[in-house]
């Protein structure tokens, strides 16, 4: 359920990048951030650590336009990938409206991503949401890589039938801007009162 | 805010500014759980309250975690102290926070005092509520179709 504001005339609809540690998802968020016009962002947050690992969350509002009177943006968070951080995953879903889970393609990553994928849908079990009705897009990260899995690896093992499939080279910004448009597009269409 | 919303203000709005008068402090927020803005008053134009908002909403959650870790349910008061600027912070309705900007440190006791007031009519005003006929128009079919044409435009693939 999207962040309405009657007085401002503002509606926000919470993002969240998710998926294991170094899968690219402030990688995604920094892209995109580059890649709007000035006009239609805000300043990008980056709660990171030494060893530039998300620690907290990365954020940054996107201003989409104005409909009707509203001002309507997304708020675009990334979240911690490395097991331990598992408290403040949890934390920045609460509200979230949409999903985009980044996957590392490379073959050696696949139990990483395998347990990323459920503790998200632990996570969200968390706040009474099923993940099965949730505005969610699978994106296989790093496909420039050698050894990597084949598409459909992550759905068989998990059951994802019928959710979108994206594939990306963050770093070089291929497959970024198409997976937050699929994603944005699956929260609007998805969006009820 | 918007122009709308100057020239109109709300109950909350109207409490957040009642509040900065009675206390002296800089600014009033009033924020959501989930990171955004859902009020604010008092002098904002050094504050990226957008940000601010998503940042104070991550440090009341990882507070409230620390709470349950000592076996609390919550904190319901944060103070950050500074140098010349202070934050306190308060949660209403355990589901919004109430984040007050104040440069004078010998003002705390009145900060506190006036910050539980403000609280107290916040909390008998926030129960949740919806515009219906606003609701229905930001349903309609036609917000969708504007809502995807402004996502495939913003989004084309550089």
């Amino acid at each position: 359920m999207p962040h309405i504001n009657y007085e401002s005339k503002e509606l926000a609809f919470k993002m969240v990048y998710y998926g294991p540690g170094l899968s690219g998802k402030t990688t995604n968020l920094v892209y995109i951030h580059k890649a709007l016009e000035a006009g239609r962002r805000g300043d990008i947050i980056t709660l990171d650590t030494e060893e530039e690992r998300t620690l907290f969350f990365d954020f940054f509002p996107l201003d989409l336009g104005r409909i009707g009177g509203y001002n309507i943006r997304l708020h675009m968070y990334t979240v911690p990938g490395q097991v331990y951080y598992e408290a403040s995953r949890r934390l920045i879903l609460d509200g979230a409206d949409g999903i985009v889970f980044v996957a590392d393609s490379q073959q050696d990553r696949l139990n990483e991503n395998v347990n990323s994928f459920r503790m998200l849908q632990e996570n969200l079990g968390d706040y009474g949401v099923n993940w099965k009705e949730f505005p969610l897009v699978l994106q296989y990260n790093k496909r420039d890589l050698a050894d990597i899995l084949p598409l459909g690896t992550l759905e068989g093992q998990l059951g994802l039938n019928g959710i979108p499939v994206l594939e990306a080279v963050a770093i070089a910004g291929t497959g970024v801007m198409e997976t937050i448009r699929v994603a944005s597009r699956e929260v609007i269409e998805r969006f009820q009162m | 805010m918007n122009e709308d919303a100057a020239q109109n203000p709300g109950p909350v709005t109207h409490i957040l500014s009642s509040l900065i008068e009675r206390s002296g402090a800089l600014t009033a927020l009033l924020v959501s759980k989930e990171g955004m803005v859902i009020t604010e008053a008092g002098d904002t134009s050094y504050l990226n309250t957008t940000a601010m908002a998503a940042l104070v909403a991550g440090m009341f959650s990882a507070t409230r975690e620390v709470a349950r870790i000592v076996g609390e349910k919550h904190f319901s008061i944060l103070l950050q102290q500074g140098e010349s600027r202070h934050i306190h912070i308060s949660l209403i309705h355990d589901s919004k926070m109430m984040v007050l900007i104040f440069e004078d440190h010998q003002r705390i006791g009145l900060v506190r005092y006036e910050a539980r007031r403000a609280g107290e009519e916040l909390n008998s005003i926030l129960m949740p509520t919806l515009k219906p006929s606003e609701a229905e128009q930001i349903s309609t079919p036609q917000f969708k179709e504007y809502a995807l044409n402004l996502i495939d435009r913003i989004f084309q693939a550089k």
